[in-house]
């Protein structure tokens, strides 16, 4: 395989820290330095803590770096806690009423136990629900004392219609953002999500009435959060989460890959699959092979492919604390675009950017939605 | 090395170069700007701090920028950075200095927890720690700044850090900002203070910097435990008064203060716990300096 575009300084004091953290201690001041910094913009602070705890390396390393690292790692628990918290107040909330939950991301990772959840930091609480099951939820939590962002009328309507997801609930008290979806992607978009066989597959936890989605979907709804859902800017967490997730699982249930593989084809989410197979292999080293994306349907072509292998890792690594590159600014804005295009149809898409570009300038003066159109 | 012994030349090429990197106490900090104002200001105010060694870590990188509004196009605005992000909003160039002191306080609250953050300003006499925890507003910049011209050393007028397993105190002396009125106070209390110029309009009203004694630079990397709690509040008129303070109240004034409490959890439940059984607690009501430091001084006299 081809190497990254660049892999400047600061991206590989990060990346071979990721790598092989046993490194670590042979990392001179001046590396510590500059590492700190670029993985605090990446939220890595607290994953390399405990990777560091979890091999007792934290007493072999410079002693300010350590410190840093600790403080991360206590921040990272403490805001675990607070999200588990308000799963708990959830539940209470919804108490009786039957609803199955099924819980995402961080929160997921965290029930389940996974690898890549010590020293994760999330702030947010993320929960996918049937369609019809929504407007009960909503209107328990807002009895219960959740309230919405004030929102414009423009995002107002933009939540309701093409997104999938309401807009954030979160208590006053507690200020944790609860997410509601009822599917993994934007309705309006390409890659058509079939909302229903996630649930129908997921699987229960300790808690009654709380699921998460089953591993091979855990490790699918990651892949679409990079590359259908999100820009990719300074997203190198995420693909470790894959990375981390699919080693977990390829070790511990036989023929995991080839299940993966085969979901994603028969789901139509196989190209977001195939990019989080070459790209954690590309920039984490990956063990897993390169015969496993070529078993994946509709690949991505030479030059889309090409385009990909430039862009995404500029977009994907925190860019440097002082000098930001030009050219990873420019493959971050066509991320952009791109995330925007596969999400909304053109002449959605359009009006949408002008309307963001425009707040860009006048940031206090949303047009209500009556002349927006 | 100090900063005092550098040419203005050789600190402006470091400010506007790789940064100027200092210790300001547990940590090691890293300044940059550009801004001739702000390089003349900063060094004055910073002459006693020494350089980091130079193969040490540096734990907060901060930047002042110039910005362009484009609502503002012809506004001369500056910015803090830290690490290329950017916590607050633009203010006016005659800003610069406050809003890199408030930048750095809110750097080392957010990133910290390590070690336990009160909300308190801290001061050393014989050798052991006197913490002077307030809320907002209530003088204790004040008082610290005039305890310091009187004989004590000056840890922090914001952060009382400590270790809590070992319940260690460490010195974190930086410029501190006198609000309002307490400026025209220490003027004509502490003639001999060195103030930096005065910044109107600020989120806070009007700010004037006042320098830690190079004393309490100078011996920044000693740290020493606690034996006094006092609450001051300062109230017109008022004679001084410096009753007990129960242990329970002092522990709740304490804990609720502390920037950290929460995250640290049980560490830091037993860390105050600790700290307010080995110290005397006192609330102190006052209105006139002298009163105050009298009593202060018969507290802490052993």
């Amino acid at each position: 395989m081809v190497k990254p575009a660049i892999e400047s300084k600061h991206h590989s004091v990060l990346l071979a820290a990721i790598r092989q953290p046993a490194t670590l201690v042979n990392y001179s001041n001046a590396q510590w330095e500059l590492l700190l910094r670029v993985a605090r913009r990446g939220k890595l602070l607290g994953y390399l803590a405990a990777q560091l705890e979890l091999d007792k390396l934290l007493d072999k390393i410079p002693l300010r770096a350590a410190n840093l690292l600790r403080s991360s790692l206590i921040q990272a628990r403490k805001q675990q806690q607070v999200v588990s918290w308000e799963l708990n107040r959830l539940l209470w909330a919804l108490n009786n009423q039957n609803i199955p939950l099924i819980v995402l991301k961080g929160m997921a990772y965290q029930l389940l136990d996974l690898p890549n959840a010590a020293g994760r930091i999330f702030a947010d609480l993320d929960l996918l629900v049937a369609k019809e099951d929504l407007e009960q939820i909503e209107s328990a939590l807002l009895k219960k004392g959740w309230q919405h962002h004030a929102l414009t009328d423009y995002d107002e309507h933009y939540y309701r219609k093409w997104s999938h997801e309401i807009p954030a609930l979160l208590h006053p008290e507690r200020g944790v953002e609860v997410d509601i979806h009822h599917t993994l992607s934007s309705p309006l978009g390409k890659l058509k999500i079939d909302a229903l066989s996630f649930r129908a597959a997921a699987i229960r936890t300790k808690e009654a009435g709380v699921y998460t989605l089953n591993p091979v979907d855990l490790l699918l709804h990651c892949a679409i959060n990079l590359f259908q859902n999100n820009e990719l800017a300074d997203d190198l967490r995420h693909l470790l989460d894959f990375n981390e997730m699919l080693l977990f699982f390829s070790e511990k249930q036989s023929f995991f890959q080839q299940k993966l593989v085969r979901r994603a084809n028969q789901l139509k989410l196989s190209r977001p699959l195939f990019y989080s197979l070459y790209f954690s292999r590309l920039l984490l080293h990956s063990p897993v092979s390169d015969q496993l994306e070529k078993k994946l349907k509709y690949q991505p072509n030479w030059l889309v492919l090409g385009m990909m292998h430039y862009c995404v890792p500029l977009a994907l690594l925190p860019q440097h604390p002082e000098h930001s590159s030009k050219r990873a600014t420019f493959a971050r804005l066509l991320l952009y675009l791109r995330s925007h295009w596969l999400r909304m149809p053109l002449y959605r898409l359009l009006p949408h950017l002008v309307y963001k570009s425009y707040l860009v300038i006048f940031p206090n003066k949303p047009i209500p939605r009556g002349q927006n159109g | 090395m100090k900063v005092a012994q550098l040419s203005l030349n050789e600190f402006s090429s470091l400010l506007g170069g790789c940064g100027l990197r200092i210790k300001i106490g547990p940590f090691n900090l890293s300044v940059q700007t550009r801004l001739p104002s702000l390089v003349h200001q900063l060094h004055l105010m910073y002459a006693h701090y020494s350089l980091v060694d130079k193969h040490e870590i540096v734990e907060f990188h901060v930047r002042i920028v110039s910005r362009r509004s484009i609502r503002q196009p012809f506004a001369r605005l500056v910015q803090f950075e830290v690490d290329g992000r950017t916590p607050f909003p633009p203010v006016p160039l005659e800003q610069a200095l406050s809003t890199l002191e408030w930048g750095i306080n809110l750097v080392i609250a957010v990133r910290i927890n390590h070690l336990l953050l009160f909300h308190s300003a801290a001061v050393e006499r014989n050798g052991q720690v006197l913490l002077l925890p307030a809320w907002p507003g209530s003088g204790k910049t004040t008082l610290s700044a005039m305890l310091m011209h009187r004989g004590y050393r000056l840890f922090s007028d914001e952060f009382g850090l400590m270790e809590p397993q070992l319940g260690e105190f460490y010195p974190l002396p930086r410029l501190m900002p006198l609000k309002n009125q307490s400026i025209n106070v220490i003027r004509n209390y502490l003639p001999e203070a060195v103030l930096g110029p005065e910044i109107p309009g600020t989120l806070k009203g009007t700010v004037v910097h006042i320098c830690p004694t190079q004393e309490s630079i100078d011996r920044l990397e000693e740290t020493v435990e606690a034996r006094w709690i006092v609450f001051p509040k300062w109230v017109a008129g008022a004679a001084v008064q410096l009753e007990p303070l129960p242990q329970s109240e002092a522990f709740l004034l304490l804990a609720t203060n502390a920037f950290n409490y929460e995250a640290l959890g049980e560490i830091a439940f037993n860390a105050v716990t600790n700290l307010v059984r080995g110290c005397e607690c006192r609330r102190l009501v006052y209105s006139d300096f002298d009163d105050a430091l009298t009593v202060l001084n018969e507290l802490t006299d052993g």
